[in-house]
């Protein structure tokens, strides 16, 4: 298994590499270079325009650049952003990709669980309004127009009904004569989400110790304690309306990418389930005399989940460009945001950070999706 | 002390509805079992052996539906249960062991889990180690190592697969056993000791079991009924010393005669000729007589009765061998 | 001597024609069957039907658009990216009887535009499939045929590329170079083509290399690339056909999202026509000037789902293992 695992690792480390290659060198390849943003100004003397060239290191020969570009992404350096001078790339990215991991992790997880759980159910029980209902509105809004979705959400939840603020990241309005930053109120919201998930993982491994004597029942009174500790906790710190603020305008762009990405794990779950259901297991299982809901949960959608998983990839994928999309239209200022500003403002040094986090962030998904795959299937674990 | 039969299938008819018509699969089969008695359920396939397999364990597809009988296991009649009940009575009461080439075992969860799981299903209260004993019990008896339990499937071979499957049956203690092909795509060794097993088992525990099979040679060596199905009915009943001995039917003679002898004298291995008949159109009288040698204008037209000899009965108008009665 | 008298070398090439040509004419048949038998299945599936349907509509009106600017349409007023509207008071305008869908803010038609945008979507769509397929029918024929070397290179490369969210790289791109429909079409094409798609068309050569069939060619000498192009392509046709469906669909989507963000290099589009109702900031006026964004909106959404859906149907031609068992 650890072999598996590792071949994988190296195979991503490559992957990165070769990312890193394929952008140094369609930056190469497009007319112009990384310094006519300022070459092309006219007010700027020949010889400052020579320098800046030197500075850029753009006098060298190219394998020479492709050195340094090289050695300056694996010491960090990814270069001064144009858009935000003199802020460096690694400086507004920091910022942006914790947003960006919030919003594409709830909107994944959400809609993972969502589409396992329907996709399950209406493989189950075939036919009816409620198989017809979750397959139409599922294949609907999976191959709706992204953009125009989203604004039909904005739509009627921000303008028509105005549960929601419109877009952006918080409210000045809230957020006037605090003295807080809304990057350390959003990190602190983030440790406290990071704490109870550990919190909530060791209670459940706990349980599972002694599962036969210690049912659900005990599992959650003990998470909703900790639920209400974390609030207590906020309230009294009196960040409390700011993050619940930065929370309210989480709501319509997480839902938004739930939305448009739960049905292709329901669909994909329900051909999957479609097969396990007819598995001499799931037979033998009911033959047993287990519960109804035990051979769905525990035998037909257990196994069915494997290849949804092998799948989730590219799920997951299609997350990342969607979560890129709603950035844009929800204006949440994150990572794809951040790159989509850059394309428009040219700032070449943003776009290739952005690029590469993006790049980053789908091989993660990758290495996620194979870790959990390890995990699920003990044919792959014991080899 | 409990007298009578154990399980009393009674006139069973069933049939499944597909495009194509209605599947007379299972027609008046009736037979009884005793406590600590074998009966082996023999035919090619197609024959609806499997089908009253399945309806003795309440797994009937949903385009099935029972028309006529009763299935009485323990005095209570199973036909008449409700899911939740016939539930608590799977695997309590009446347990199967399927065949260890299909896919039983669950690929994603220790052996002795999928074993703990089913007797926790029959509210079965157990500590942690508790279990664990009882899996190891389990395990020793069909001649497995406990600490196997910890194991996946994959890790099985086919033998040690087919145990655990056994162990599984017995996880309830259950009074009857339906062993479908229990031994079929193992190799011949391990097939008799597993068969030697299996009968030493319902010894011990005063099981009934019905062997559901093809194979003529796993009947002789551990039943003591057989009973013959075709076409969806039962055509031949006895025990199983006479059956093989004289059998009357001629399909029975016939299956016999498509396998190498039990007692290993020599004789030529003839094949049954034809297929089984089309149970949504099936041939009328008797529906051996498209395939048999000496059909008359009689079998074509007319179910046949029993023909009775000793208590050993074939449903035939030309039996093999004189009999003393018939009866209707 | 009592050889036979051998024929003629013009007779055995004549009757070798004539050989060949009857094999053809049996295999056109063959071909021509299945494509009933396939036809006869697809027909079956009254969503496959609705999408062939849709399909068949937005192609009319991609026809109606060049015989409408030379009949009824002038160019000055109907033109989709220069046109104005003089007979209109206030732009947008909303539909009347001249403007059947009205008139976007710079007072241009949107019957119009949308028309003439139908037309780019399909030439878009269509290049970016053939090029898709063409690629990777050939990339998973040659890496199933050779294995080896060849095949963990095309595999790799498609990993990789599958691991490349492809609407964040084509806005990566679209700063790099000037995006236009054709280039956008080319590079849609090649990610498909040396990514997922070929590793699909590849296990599926893979079954094919195994059959006797491909074991005689080699046999009777035939050199690789005849058994790959002669034996194995063909095969892969109903397959490639099936994907060339996703393609579109993924063509079209990308263009619209890349348009809608003001990325793209082209005259008229879907996309841009919802992206200049954008940034005039029309969109958040609701129903008002519904208009401006529920044609092109539409447009967009059904020709999608209808590609998409006309590919699951094709599916259960091609996978009979998806088709519903009567139980």
């Amino acid at each position: 298994m650890t072999g598996y695992l590792l071949r994988r690792l190296g195979q991503m480390g490559l992957t990165l590499f070769l990312i890193i290659t394929l952008t140094f060198f369609l930056v190469q390849a497009q007319p112009g270079d990384y310094a006519s943003f300022y070459v092309l100004n006219p007010d700027l003397p020949p010889d400052v325009k020579e320098k800046i060239r030197a500075a850029f290191g753009l006098d060298k020969p190219v394998w020479q650049q492709y050195l340094i570009h090289l050695k300056n992404i694996f010491t960090g350096n990814f270069g001064v952003s144009f858009g935000h001078f003199p802020r460096p790339v690694l400086d507004v990215l920091a910022e942006r990709v914790p947003r960006t991991l919030v919003l594409f992790l709830t909107a994944t997880t959400a809609s993972f669980y969502l589409g396992f759980f329907l996709g399950k159910a209406i493989a189950w029980r075939r036919g009816g309004l409620f198989e017809y209902t979750a397959t139409i509105s599922g294949a609907t809004l999976f191959t709706a127009f992204t953009p125009a979705f989203a604004l039909m959400m904005i739509w009627i939840f921000a303008f028509r009904l105005g549960w929601f603020p419109v877009g952006k990241f918080l409210d000045p309005i809230v957020w006037r004569g605090t003295e807080v930053s809304a990057n350390y109120v959003f990190g602190n919201m983030l440790l406290s989400a990071a704490a109870f998930i550990v919190f909530a993982f060791v209670v459940m491994l706990l349980l599972s110790r002694f599962r036969r004597s210690l049912p659900s029942l005990v599992a959650v009174p003990i998470l909703l304690a900790g639920v209400l500790l974390a609030l207590l906790f906020w309230s009294l710190s009196g960040m409390g309306t700011l993050a619940l603020d930065i929370l309210r305008h989480m709501v319509l762009p997480v839902a938004t990418l739930t939305l448009i990405s739960f049905a292709g794990t329901m669909l994909l779950t329900r051909n999957s389930m479609l097969e396990t259901i007819r598995e001499d297991y799931v037979m033998a299982a009911r033959a047993k005399g287990l519960p109804e809901k035990q051979v769905r949960d525990r035998h037909a959608a257990r196994n069915a989940l494997l290849p949804v998983i092998t799948s989730l990839v590219y799920s997951l994928i299609f997350a990342i460009d969607g979560s890129v999309i709603i950035e844009g239209v929800f204006s949440w200022p994150g990572t794809g945001l951040t790159l989509l500003s850059a394309v428009r403002s040219e700032d070449l040094p943003l776009v290739m950070g952005a690029m590469l986090f993006i790049g980053i962030l789908s091989l993660l998904a990758h290495a996620i999706v194979d870790v959990l795959y390890v995990y699920l299937d003990p044919r792959i674990r014991y080899q | 002390m409990i007298t009578g039969p154990v399980l009393k299938v009674d006139d069973l008819s069933l049939t499944y509805q597909i495009r194509q018509g209605e599947v007379r699969a299972v027609q008046d089969v009736s037979f009884e079992l005793a406590r600590g008695q074998s009966l082996g359920l023999v035919g090619e396939s197609g024959c609806g052996k499997s089908s009253v397999a399945n309806c003795l364990m309440g797994l009937l597809p949903d385009n099935a539906r029972v028309t006529r009988g009763q299935v009485i296991l323990e005095g209570h009649d199973l036909l008449q249960l409700n899911e939740e009940e016939l539930r608590k009575y799977r695997w309590r009461r009446i347990a199967m062991v399927f065949q260890a080439a299909m896919n039983v075992l669950d690929p994603v969860y220790r052996v002795g889990q999928q074993i703990v799981e089913a007797i926790e299903a029959h509210g079965f209260d157990l500590s942690d180690a508790e279990a664990r004993e009882r899996v190891a019990d389990l395990f020793r008896r069909v001649g497995l190592e406990p600490q196997l339990m910890d194991r996946y499937p994959h890790e099985f071979s086919g033998g040690m697969r087919q145990r655990a499957v056994i162990a599984m049956a017995l996880s309830c203690d259950p009074s009857v056993i339906i062993a479908d092909e229990p031994t079929t795509a193992l190799d011949v060794i391990i097939q008799d000791r597993i068969l030697r097993e299996l009968k030493s088992i319902q010894n011990d525990r005063d099981m009934a079991v019905i062997y559901i099979t093809h194979d003529i040679a796993v009947v002789a060596e551990v039943t003591d009924l057989v009973a013959v199905m075709y076409a969806g009915r039962l055509v031949e009943l006895g025990p199983t010393a006479e059956v093989l001995g004289s059998p009357l039917h001629p399909y029975t003679s016939g299956l016999m005669s498509s396998f190498p002898s039990v007692s290993g004298e020599k004789r030529p291995l003839t094949v049954l000729s034809g297929e089984p008949p089309n149970l949504v159109n099936p041939p009328s009288g008797c529906p051996f007589h498209p395939r048999c040698e000496s059909a008359t204008e009689q079998c074509r037209s007319e179910f046949p009765p029993r023909a009775l000899r000793n208590d050993h009965w074939a449903a035939c108008w030309h039996p093999l061998d004189k009999t003393n009665s018939t009866a209707g | 001597m009592s050889t036979p008298e051998p024929a003629s070398a013009p007779e055995l090439m004549l009757d070798y024609g004539r050989g060949r040509a009857r094999f053809a004419l049996a295999k056109l048949r063959l071909a021509a069957r299945s494509f009933r038998t396939g036809w006869g299945i697809f027909m079956e599936s009254k969503v496959g039907m609705l999408a062939l349907f849709i399909i068949i509509v937005f192609a009319l009106m991609a026809l109606s658009h060049p015989i409408l600017m030379a009949t009824v349409w002038d160019r000055e007023t109907y033109d989709p990216v220069t046109g104005y509207a003089f007979d209109q008071v206030e732009q947008p305008a909303p539909p009347s009887l001249k403007h059947p869908l009205g008139t976007d803010p710079l007072g241009r038609d949107v019957l119009s535009q949308l028309l003439y945008s139908t037309r780019s979507e399909f030439v878009l769509g269509i290049t970016a499939a053939v090029v898709t397929v063409g690629i990777a029918t050939v990339v998973g024929a040659i890496a199933a045929y050779f294995g080896g070397i060849l095949d963990s290179f095309f595999m790799r490369l498609a990993d990789l590329i599958i691991a490349l969210p492809a609407i964040s790289l084509l806005i990566v791109l679209s700063a790099l170079f000037n995006l236009n429909l054709f280039y956008l079409a080319l590079i849609i094409g090649l990610l498909g083509g040396f990514g997922g798609t070929a590793i699909i068309l590849k296990s599926q050569a893979l079954t094919i290399r195994v059959k006797p069939f491909i074991e005689a060619a080699r046999v009777a000498g035939g050199g690789h690339f005849h058994i790959i192009f002669v034996h194995i392509v063909p095969h892969l046709l109903p397959l490639s056909l099936l994907y060339m469906m996703f393609t579109v669909t993924s063509a079209i989507f990308a263009e619209a999202v890349l348009s809608f963000l003001g990325l793209l290099d082209l005259r008229m589009s879907w996309g841009i026509m919802i992206h200049t109702a954008n940034t005039g900031g029309y969109l958040l006026g609701g129903t008002r000037y519904w208009w401006l964004i529920v044609p092109a909106g539409a447009s967009i959404t059904f020709l999608c789902s209808a590609f998409y859906l006309a590919g699951r149907a094709l599916d259960e031609v091609v996978n009979p293992r998806l088709r519903r068992r009567d139980d």
